[in-house]
Formats: C-alpha cells, structure tokens, sequence
C-alpha cells in the first residue's frame, strides 16, 4: 500500500500525478497539496491518475475538496483515470463537474 | 470452506490498508477476477471507515472481519459493537440530487459500498452490527482464476 504525489505549477495550472492507492490514509495529504496550490492561485487543475490504482470515497471528497477551494469556474480534469477509479467518481455523479480524458 | 478471521482496533494508523489485504489474500484464495477484488475491497473500506467514524464516533473499538469462501460466493462480514446502525437504509438520492460543486465533501461511502458487490445483508445480532458482503463466484473463461492478476 503506498500513495506519491508530485505537483508542478506553471502559469495558473498546477499538475498533480498521483500514484499508488488514495484512501482515508492518503487523502489528507492530497488536501494539503491541493490547499498549497489555491495558495499559489492557480486556476486549473490536471491530475494525472494513469498511476492510480485505487480510490475509496476519502479520493473523491478530495475532488470535492478542491472543486470548492478553487476559485469559483475553476476547471479540474482528470487524464489517463482508470477504468475502475473512473466507475467510482460517476458513481458518486461527481464527473459531470469535472473533465475526465 | 475456507475461513478466516481478523480483528482490529478502528484506531490503527492504516485500518484501510490492513483491511485491504485481509480482502486481497481472500480473493486471491477465492478466484475473483481483478474487478470484483477492487469492488469487494471498496466495499470492505468504506464499511470500515464509516464504522470507525461514525460508529465509533473516532473513539475506538474493534471491527471483526471474517471471510467464508464457498463453492459459488465469496461471504464477508464485517461485525462491530457501534450503536445499531444499517447502511441500507442510507438513502443516496437527496445527496445525489444537490449539483456536486455544492455538496457537503462526505456521505459517499455507503454508496460505493453497496453499489458493486453482488449482496449486501444488514443484521443486528446479539447486540453487534454485522454487515455482509457476498460476491458471487464467476468461474469459466470470464474469470481471472486463481491466482489471476487482482487489483492492489
């Protein structure tokens, strides 16, 4: 069970790539990460999933999280998501505010 | 049948991570495919979790796992001492009906964990909760097989 994260902010864009399993464990680092972006005042965020194997609903109040930290009209897109980590976010019905590529 | 136990404090620093591979090594020995590991793992995390935040209030207490491998389903149920609790009566759609931007950041758990697995029982018995999750045993050329590749 492991969880890494990288983050890179060019211009008003931070690119978060997650790896590994993002649980009740791991979210709360992602938060943090996701607050050190909104204080960098980006308006876009990319998450790169095609390492993720996992999410449990801790990952998709992540997504909450940062629909609502970012500033209001905001874009979040989620590129390379898993077939099974795609299933959990429409799920929750939380895809059709976000953009998943 | 294949049994097995475990019990665990909900306080341990990386409850999902040990239920996951209480679950993993079940699967394994029952011949899930990849699919229905992930979705029986997602429920089994979800159930946890919720027992140890909500049930258990973040106070602590036990959670006992248990798996029965039989020969058409694979039965796990998750026992614990909260104030009676039944997740099947958690009803989604209010939620679901709030735009997602707007919504309170929690209350998905209980949906995923009874979105994907084949059954899922509700009992309070003996003064415990025990919740029971059943995936039903493919088998055949739609099956990964023992030992196949399991997410995890």
């Amino acid at each position: 069970m492991s969880f890494t994260m990288k983050m890179n902010v060019e211009g008003d864009t931070a690119t978060i790539r997650l790896a590994g399993e993002l649980d009740g464990s791991s979210a709360p680092d992602l938060n943090d990460l996701v607050t050190q972006a909104v204080g960098r005042q980006v308006g876009r965020l990319v998450l790169l999933l095609d390492e993720l194997t996992y999410m449990s609903s801790a990952g998709v109040r992540c997504l909450v999280f940062a629909h609502q930290k970012l500033p209001r009209g905001s874009q979040i897109t989620l590129v390379g998501t898993k077939p099974e980590v795609a299933e959990t976010i429409r799920l929750t019905g939380f895809d059709r505010s976000i953009v998943m590529r | 049948m294949l049994a097995c136990r475990l019990r665990i404090d909900v306080r341990h620093v990386s409850l999902p991570g040990v239920v996951a591979d209480f679950i993993e090594a079940l699967a394994g020995e029952a011949g899930l495919t990849s699919r229905q590991a992930y979705w029986l793992r997602l429920a089994a995390d979800e159930i946890t979790t919720n027992i140890a935040h909500h049930g258990y209030r973040g106070e602590g207490g036990v959670v006992d796992l248990s798996g029965e491998i039989e020969p058409d389903r694979l039965r796990v149920s998750i026992e614990d001492d909260a104030p009676p609790f039944d997740p099947g009566c958690y009803d989604p759609a209010p939620r679901l009906a709030v735009p997602p931007a707007q919504r309170d950041e929690g209350g998905y758990g209980l949906l995923l964990a009874m979105g994907k697995v084949d059954e899922f029982h509700y009992e309070y018995v003996g003064g415990r909760n025990r919740n029971t999750l059943i995936m039903r045993l493919l088998g055949g050329a739609n099956a990964d097989g023992p030992g196949g590749h399991r997410t995890g």
